[in-house]
């Protein structure tokens, strides 16, 4: 809706661009300035993040964080499918209330309450079932969002082509579903990936906690935790890339 | 981009073949020498007991800190593991299997007891204290050692000398340990902020984030001895005996090795391990291990 | 007592005063990535992709412990608050970025054809549109934030999730002290689902 740049409009955007370049480069100065007045600069600091015994003992953690998150997001799904299905009273409380409740404050269910009822359950599990819980109610969301977009005509023209319900759903409905849930599941993973780093509470040896250890270890607070925070960048933005590339394929197939 | 999914997976892949964190038979040359005059179990092992389990398996799953100083730390570097409950945690398993074979899992105050309880680990040895509160849920071994909770300031601060000054301060404590109630027994108007690691606390008092830090006497002198910034207050103001917390119910494994803790006071190997560790920092002989009762 | 009026309030003071601030941020990031200068819109990316990808617990981490390492210290309650508002800053953009773009294509270019100026069809056509369309995506992040600020309670501040954990410890009543922190986050919740509802009404 912007008008083809004139141009005034053009030397304007230049203007900007250079102001805006010499405060951000001003602002990045100013940053570095203060890293290095406190010594955080500092080459030795900084060298271990060079070496492979530390990079093994964080990609350990990374591996951690990355088998959380697929149990998670598989048991997450599975959940989440199973309640959008069957959209009642029951599936949708669920959803609304899981969806306000910390995910955090499960983890303390699970380590504190269903204890004293008999339920003890392994280390993993005790991040991965609260984790699962607390996202299947985004999935029923996600799910039913994704059900709702795909035109009811195609339901209807598949019903009156005589299949089945089941074989419409799964044939007709979700394959198109699945296709517009794209990007929404892409966001979903991301977040439960980051979601996995509350190991770091209860002790389970993912990225964040190691990450945790290693700074204990070696008192590189920053370097271990802006490494860290690196790791989980790259995973994250590799993620969503990838699901941009796999849309942009079947969008080409699809035609 | 397609480059950079394949450098992702390979990472992964990476990391995947670093394994486990487990622990490496030995510690340093000295410990070594200790680990040779260890002594080994050879009575009636009774089939299906934990002392059995632990032999089939061939090595000995701890519960424990990665990150306490002269107590039980991982060096992440080389997956060496140090400190007094590391060590006595080899020794047991020496007594037990033959070798020095642990595996250590990451515990916390908050998951120790469920760890038990599921049978996750064997045994819990990180500056467990014997309650009579925990005694409900878990079986104890021990005592192993006697410690107390401590007070500790940034060096030079003035007006904390005892703990009824801890009142009206901001007091930094560790997340789910026994110094929160500690605190508020001797100084109920004192404001507590919870972290939730150790050296978490640390980075906290010198950050300014509180006046005073309480947490065990053992952890703290290990903390002073790193870091000449910490400062001990006085002696500890409670008594705290540590205990090899095991699953609960299981007396014939906690009398197991309550005989082999009394066998390795009576040997002097406890007093080794002292010496190697806690006792690096804290002058004088080797304390004579608590008494253990039956 | 006192443990669960302190904890409540900080839940709610963190919450108000986080999502004030992230609706600020990310008002402006949401500008850097609307407007026609290229450097301002990779900055406003940048911004976005930087801080929605990485955890949020490893940003309070960083904050907390890091911050006073080259110098600059803040009250911990205010360093959550920092760290909270400038990482939802992101989903804010993004959700007023979406709110925009939803109406932009047809509307702002019916508008244009019109006669009407740039300006004039942001200011009558396309923002009265758009801020209808974020009000839901909004009071989501809004939820989504109250539950964020449990974290802060990892790092020392006493809110909701870490007073019933301390209380617990207290009392022994797990069920009751959780069940009761977890009914507080609905209530919180559900206030701000009908506040979200309200407002949508007014602007429909």
């Amino acid at each position: 809706m912007f008008d083809a740049p004139g141009p005034r409009f053009r030397r304007r955007v230049f203007w900007v661009s250079v102001v805006s370049a010499v405060v951000l480069a001003g602002l990045v100065a100013l940053g570095l300035r203060q890293f290095a007045a406190n010594g955080q600069l500092d080459p030795v600091r900084w060298r271990p993040y060079l070496t492979w015994p530390v990079w093994r003992y964080l990609l350990n953690g990374l591996w951690s964080t990355v088998v959380a998150a697929c149990a998670t997001g598989v048991l997450a799904m599975a959940g989440g499918l199973l309640l959008a299905l069957r959209p009642n009273r029951f599936t949708r409380a669920y959803a609304e209330v899981m969806r306000t409740v910390p995910v955090l404050l499960l983890v303390y269910v699970m380590l504190f309450v269903l204890p004293s009822f008999g339920v003890n359950l392994p280390l993993f599990w005790k991040l991965v079932v609260p984790l699962a819980l607390s996202h299947a109610a985004s999935y029923v969301v996600i799910f039913r969002a994704g059900v709702e977009s795909v035109d009811p005509g195609q339901r209807e023209a598949g019903l009156s082509l005589g299949m089945p319900d089941g074989v419409v759903t799964r044939f007709v409905v979700l394959p198109q579903a699945v296709r517009h849930m794209t990007p929404l599941l892409v966001t979903q993973a991301v977040s439960l990936l980051k979601d996995t780093s509350l190991g770091y509470v209860v002790s389970y040896t993912e990225l964040l906690f190691n990450g945790r250890v290693l700074a204990n270890y070696n008192g590189l607070l920053i370097q271990t935790f802006i490494v860290v925070a690196f790791v989980y960048l790259v995973v994250n933005l590799a993620l969503s890339r990838l699901s941009h590339r796999l849309e942009a394929r079947r969008a080409r197939t699809a035609r | 981009m397609g480059r950079l999914f394949v450098a992702a997976l390979l990472l992964f892949v990476a990391g995947c073949a670093g394994g486990e964190n487990v622990v490496p038979g030995v510690g340093g040359g000295k410990f070594a020498v200790l680990l040779g005059k260890a002594p080994m179990y050879t009575g009636q092992v009774t089939p299906g007991s934990a002392v059995d389990r632990i032999k089939k398996r061939g090595k000995l799953i701890i519960g424990g800190s990665q990150d306490a100083p002269l107590l039980s730390q991982l060096d992440p570097t080389s997956g060496e593991l140090t400190g007094f409950d590391a060590y006595l945690g080899k020794l047991l398993a020496q007594y037990i299997i033959g070798s020095p074979q642990t595996e250590l899992l990451s515990a916390t105050s908050e998951t120790r007891e469920p760890l038990l309880a599921n049978g996750t680990v064997d045994v819990i040895i990180q500056t467990y204290t014997i309650t009579p509160a925990r005694k409900e849920r878990v079986a104890f071994a021990g005592p192993y050692y006697q410690s107390g909770q401590s007070i500790a300031v940034r060096r030079g601060t003035s007006g904390i000398t005892k703990p009824a000054d801890l009142a009206g301060k901001t007091v930094i404590a560790g997340a789910n340990t026994p110094a929160i109630g500690a605190i508020k027994a001797v100084a109920p108007t004192a404001r507590v902020v919870e972290f939730g690691s150790d050296p978490e606390c640390l980075t906290a008092l010198k950050q300014g984030r509180g006046e005073a830090y309480v947490q065990d006497q053992a952890i703290l002198v290990a903390d002073a001895s790193k870091d000449s910034e910490l400062q001990l207050v006085g002696e500890p103001f409670t008594e705290d005996p540590y205990g090899i917390g095991i699953k609960h119910g299981d007396a014939e494994f906690t009398k197991f090795v309550n005989d082999w803790l009394r066998e390795i006071g009576k040997s002097g190997l406890w007093q080794d391990v002292w010496k190697q560790t806690i006792g690096t920092v804290v002058t004088g002989d080797a304390p004579s291990p608590p008494a253990i009762a039956s | 007592m006192s443990l669960v009026l302190e904890g409540f309030l900080n839940t709610v003071a963190l919450t108000l005063l986080s999502f004030a601030g992230a609706l600020v941020v990310g008002l402006v990031v949401a500008v850097l990535r609307i407007v026609p200068v290229p450097l301002l819109r990779g900055v406003g990316t940048a911004y976005v992709e930087v801080w929605r990808n990485i955890p949020l617990l490893a940003w309070l981490v960083l904050f907390v412990f890091g911050l006073p390492e080259v110098g600059v210290t803040m009250p911990l309650f205010w360093t959550a608050f920092t760290a909270i508002a400038l990482y939802e800053a992101a989903f804010v953009a993004e959700a007023l970025r979406s709110g925009v773009r939803s109406v932009a294509s047809g509307q702002g270019e019916a508008a244009r054809a019109l006669g009407l100026t740039v300006q004039q069809s942001l200011r009558h056509v396309i923002l009265p549109q758009a801020g209808r369309r974020v009000v839901q995506p909004l009071a989501n992040i809004a939820i989504a934030l109250t539950m964020a600020t449990a974290l802060a309670g990892v790092v020392g501040v006493v809110d909701m999730t870490r007073a019933a954990q301390r209380i617990n410890l207290e009392l022994a009543q797990p069920l009751l002290v959780f069940t009761g922190a977890g009914l507080c986050y609905l209530v919180m919740a559900a206030g701000i689902g009908f506040g979200a509802r309200v407002l949508e009404r007014r602007l429909a």
